[in-house]
């Protein structure tokens, strides 16, 4: 079953894929033993959708999004973000590929401690020699709600603050794709529902692409499509899932 | 509790690379110092027991308890006691073998130019004959009339070698040609090493060496017959040769003299370990730094401890465990490599201030060296890891659940250390007014070291509030020159304490070699300043210090005088003369009268009275000797040698204006001084439109006869203790290298820590967009503003307490920055914090993002 539904992951809709990865493998070499992270994996990445990843601990979910967002190279096969094929990239391409055209959410350690929440917003803006739209970072402070909190340091922030941070962050440059990464895995459910909101609600509305890693099934629940990795390979995948759709999956699979 | 402390540290080992490399510097210093020095010590002693102590006896002239060769004391002439007599006496006696007298007194060696080397003569001296005390280093000793051997310094000096022919001034003057057969070493022995000594055959000294009138042998060394004990023999000597002269075993000389190259070796080596102490000083600000860093980020570590029933005790027993373990495998490191360094000391050092000895020496390697270095090592050690066991203890056990207690930030600089700092600054201040304040003595400078080790403890106080002064300060360039440079500004401010003492031990060392370079420049310019007004001249010609009295009471003489006035390249040639006479009480008093010049060209400032009213019948005084006289401007003063006519003391010059002492007018000088009256010194100024090498020309000319008489110029003299001055600062320079080095690798040591603890936010820096150029970029500058802020606090300090030192010592001193090598430092400094952030930059950012992310 797996093999036929990785194939059928092409693309869903006429747009071009905005992330698509073939044959992407990645062997860790351990010295005694070769771990194969990932086996193979084919899939694509729609424009504008909000796509999560999901699997057991071990499937090779962060690896993927790792592989994807050029944070690690893979062993083989390829990844390409629009017309650029990432897998043959220097580390200093791979550098400003990131810095130009992705945005990042991880689970924690978003933030630089010493840096104010809105100096951590537009860091990578500052690193990039970017000018910052001034209305552009009017309307996402707006979105995340953090307007009376920008001149904070992040140890004055709560945890579901310094997330919107984060997303605020990302979003800011208007990348091609925002990755995240268990996004919510530190926040209480209210904070973590609010952040998958606005991911969801910038998908929606500023047709923004964002990859997410997640392995709670309400956080899925957010996306417009789940797929499923098991031991470094495509297995499943939903379209409009629901928490108990993908909950149910999830148990298919580890079972 | 002890394997865990063991784990730890094997774990742990890349972290305290770096502090254990301090410690291994420093005890390295130390270890090196004392090899260095015991090595040289047991080479002096064999040396000088192997030339006296194979002598049975030694009589020696005068009743002044005194042995070798001591120019300082020229034989008393105490006629008698040890001349050719007692020799041949001595020799008469059964229970002697063989004797030898020995002759010593000034016989000029000549340079290369014709003339007299050094400002003292050279000392003549016979060696040889029936005994013989000396052998040559090289060659052999004179055996014929023609021949002597130059001892090793002169030789060295003067580039004379075996083969060479040399001249040396006979007692008439005459200069006599030798063949040179061979070097002797006379080791550090008094100030033949400053003087140089020439050595005859036992026949030919007695024409060479110049005698003061009366005196015989300056020694005489005797040996024994076979089977008479060496004290028996020293008793019948004794009773041979009377009172006068004073008899002990070659043993007994050997002896003093090993204890008098002793103390000197002493100087030298309380001098090295005095900045083996700075090294070890800033060793041990590293090792506090590192052990503080460490224990802050094993918080959680020591948090799980106490969870799992550690208690207090153990944790702080368990932190000095590895501190002591740490400084004793270190110390033992640095103990090899100090006998190592001890090595390289003698084989290159010991070349250069005591050429023959030390190459032939084996390395003496003391166990007390040895034991005092672990020692030292492992207690600087424990003793700075003291401060960071006790915080370890402090550490509450819930911190365990607690995830990234490292990272917060440190608390705001408390009142208290304010309040402490400044109440150090106000100590210090007095110690400073009070050592300024009073006359130069000795006991300023004490004062004064006091004042700047409370002045340090001051600024070690305030450090972390002057790391955020500066960050503050350079927050705004550095933010406008990118986010490298805005990133490395905030997190140099991060955690101001530890900022604060790694730039504390670089402050160390930039303080002590900006001090030590202030004060030389103050100090020169003074000098230079002092030189300028004394001598308004070009040149000065003077008669060799310390030849015989008869060429002393010639002075210059007066045709050298007479030939320069003829030559149009001279504008000026003035002549000092002077003579020996009773001044109102005090006899022995030196009273000068100047001829060619008015007193007024010589002398521009007085402290009181009017060189205008200067005449006959009146005096012109320095104002020493005024107080000492204790005499002012109108009143009178009796001087004369039988006959003492009154002077008016017309006006007192400053000590620094001060030609002479007692300055008459020449007519009246003559009158009472016809006969004693010599020239001490001739000065002349070149004619305008003169190059200087045209009047060096002629002066040269003038003395050209003269080989004893030596020639200055006050450009010569300035330069001669400018070298002298450059000379200093490279071997203070050399010398606290070591704690500058020791001080770089703490930066780099909690650049590295400090990496380590933030791998999460390189990662994160990195995967939003920073290149590994600019992560590199950005922890270098970060180093940079460590050790640029360390060095300016050096700096800063060592500017205030330079200028304080010339103050103490000199009267009259103005403050001179030099610039350049002030800016040297700076630049040093930049260079330092780039290297320091080398290996840690190169870490960082190497580290791969996904592992460094997903780490904990």
């Amino acid at each position: 079953m797996s093999e036929t539904m990785a194939h059928q992951a092409a693309p869903q809709t006429d747009a071009p894929p905005a992330v698509v990865a073939q044959g992407l493998t990645k062997v860790y070499d351990t010295g005694a033993t070769a771990v194969r992270a990932l086996d193979g994996v084919d899939v694509a990445f729609a424009r504008g959708a909000f796509t999560a990843i999901m699997g057991p601990s071990g499937s090779g979910k962060s690896t993927l999004m790792h592989c994807l967002a050029g944070l690690d190279t893979a062993t083989s096969g390829s990844v390409h973000m629009g017309r650029t094929d990432i897998t043959g990239l220097k580390d200093r391409e791979l550098t400003l590929l990131r810095r130009d055209r992705i945005g990042f959410i991880f689970q924690s350690f978003n933030l630089l401690p010493m840096l104010t929440a809105q100096q951590n917003i537009v860091l990578p803006a500052e690193i990039a020699r970017r000018k910052v739209e001034p209305k552009r970072f009017e309307r996402i402070v707006e979105v995340v709600g953090l307007h009376d909190r920008l001149d904070h340091l992040p140890v004055k922030l709560s945890g579901g603050e310094q997330q919107r941070v984060a997303v605020a962050r990302a979003l800011l440059n208007d990348p091609e794709v925002v990755y995240a990464d268990e996004p919510t895995g530190n926040l209480d459910s209210r904070s973590g529902a609010e952040v998958l909101g606005f991911l969801r609600d910038s998908a929606r509305e500023l047709e923004q692409t964002v990859i997410m890693v997640t392995h709670d099934p309400m956080a899925a629940a957010y996306a417009d499509r789940v797929v499923f990795l098991r031991d470094g390979r495509l297995v499943d995948e939903v379209g409009t899932p629901t928490a108990e759709l993908v909950l149910d999956r999830l148990v298919k699979l580890e079972g | 509790m002890l394997r865990t402390t063991l784990a730890g540290l094997r774990l742990h080992k890349r972290r305290l690379f770096t502090t254990a490399l301090a410690i291994v510097l420093g005890i390295m210093f130390v270890t090196g110092t004392l090899v260095f020095s015991d090595t040289l010590r047991a080479d002096f002693s064999r040396q000088v027991m192997g030339s006296a102590g194979k002598i049975d006896v030694i009589v020696t002239a005068t009743g002044v308890a005194k042995a070798g060769p001591d120019p300082d004391e020229e034989p008393t002439g105490e006629p008698g006691a040890s001349d050719v007599e007692t020799v041949a006496a001595l020799r008469d006696l059964p229970e002697i073998e063989s004797v030898q007298g020995v002759l010593e007194g000034p016989a000029p060696l000549l340079d290369r130019d014709g003339r007299a080397v050094g400002y003292i003569p050279t000392l003549g001296m016979s060696v040889g004959g029936e005994v013989s005390r000396y052998e040559a280093f090289e060659g052999r000793l004179p055996t014929a009339d023609n021949e002597v051997a130059l001892d090793t310094g002169s030789a060295n000096d003067n580039d004379f070698g075996v083969g060479d022919t040399v001249e040396v001034l006979d007692p008439q003057g005459e200069p006599r040609s030798f063949t040179v057969v061979g070097l002797i070493d006379l080791g550090i022995q008094g100030s033949v090493s400053q003087r140089g000594a020439v050595a005859f055959t036992p026949e030919r000294a007695q024409e060479m060496v110049e005698l003061p009138a009366g005196s015989g042998y300056t020694r005489i060394y005797v040996m024994g017959a076979e089977g008479v004990p060496v004290h028996q023999l020293q008793e019948e000597v004794a009773a041979a040769t009377g009172e006068a002269a004073q008899v002990q075993t070659g043993q007994e000389v050997g002896e003093t003299l090993a204890e008098r190259a002793g103390a000197e070796l002493e100087i030298m080596r309380s001098g090295l370990l005095l900045f083996a102490a700075v090294a070890m000083f800033v060793a041990a600000i590293v090792i506090y730094n590192t052990f503080a860093i460490l224990i802050a980020q094993r918080q959680r570590e020591m948090a799980l401890l106490r969870c799992l029933g550690a208690v207090r005790g153990q944790l702080f027993r368990g932190v000095l465990v590895e501190a002591v373990i740490v400084g004793l495998l270190s110390s033992a490191v640095g103990v090899l490599a100090g006998i190592g360094l001890g090595a390289a000391g003698l084989t290159f050092g010991a070349e250069l201030m005591y050429p023959t000895t030390g190459a032939t020496a084996g390395l003496v390697v003391s166990p007390l060296a040895v034991l005092a270095s672990l020692g030292v090592g492992t207690l600087v050690t424990m003793g700075a890891a003291l401060v960071p066991a006790l915080g370890a203890t402090r550490v509450a056990p819930l911190a365990a659940l607690r995830a990234g207690a490292t990272l917060g930030s440190e608390k705001g600089v408390g009142w208290l250390r304010i309040v402490a700092a400044v109440a150090l600054f106000g100590i210090c201040g007095a110690m400073v007014a009070l050592a300024v304040g009073g006359d130069p003595s000795p006991r300023n400078l004490t004062l004064i070291v006091a004042a700047g080790v409370t002045c340090f403890l001051g600024v070690v106080l305030l450090s972390p509030l002057l790391v955020r002064g500066f960050v503050w300060l350079i927050s705004g360039p550095m933010r406008s020159s990118g986010v490298p440079g805005r990133l490395a500004a905030d997190n140099a401010g991060r955690t101001p304490k530890r900022a604060a003492t790694a730039m504390i031990a670089l402050t160390v060392g930039a303080g002590l070699i900006t001090a030590f370079s202030v004060f030389s420049a103050s100090v020169q310019s003074s000098l230079d300043e002092q030189l300028d007004d004394r001598m308004p001249v070009d040149y000065q010609i003077m008669r060799q210090l310390g030849t015989t009295a008869e060429e002393q009471r010639q002075g210059v003489p007066p045709a050298v005088a007479a030939e320069l006035r003829q030559t149009p390249e001279l504008d000026k040639v003035y002549s000092l003369h002077e003579a020996d006479a009773h001044v109102a009480e005090q006899p022995q008093m030196r009273v000068s009268a100047l001829t060619g010049g008015d007193l007024t060209e010589i002398v521009e400032e007085t402290t009181s009275g009017d060189l205008a009213d200067f005449t006959d019948q009146t005096t012109v005084l320095s104002q020493p000797m005024a107080e000492m006289l204790g005499v002012e401007v109108g009143d009178q003063v009796d001087i004369g040698t039988e006959q003492q006519r009154p002077y008016e003391v017309v006006a007192v010059t400053s000590e620094t204006e001060a030609l002479a002492p007692i300055v008459v007018a020449y007519s009246d000088f003559t009158e009472q001084f016809a006969d004693t009256g010599r020239i001490q010194l001739v000065a002349v100024a070149k004619a305008e439109g003169i190059e200087t090498t045209q009047a060096r020309d002629v002066v040269d000319a003038a003395v050209a006869d003269y080989p004893t008489l030596g020639v200055q110029s006050a450009a010569e003299l300035k330069q001669q203790y400018t070298d002298m001055f450059n000379v200093m600062f490279l071997v203070v320079a050399a010398l606290l290298s070591m704690a500058i080095l020791i001080a770089i690798f703490g930066i780099a040591n909690t650049m590295a820590l400090s990496v380590l603890e933030r791998t999460r936010e390189s990662a994160l820096l990195r995967a939003v967009g920073l290149s590994r150029a600019q992560l590199r970029w950005m922890l270098s500058l970060e180093a940079v503003i460590v050790s640029v802020l360390g060095a300016l606090t050096g700096i800063a300090v060592g500017i205030v307490f330079g200028w304080i030192t010339g103050r103490a010592v000199l009267e009259e001193v103005s403050l001179v920055l030099p610039g350049w090598q002030i800016a040297g430092f700076v630049a040093a400094a930049v260079l330092a914090g780039l290297v320091a952030a080398v290996l840690p930059s190169r870490r960082a950012a190497r580290a791969s993002i996904t592992a460094a992310l997903a780490s904990e």
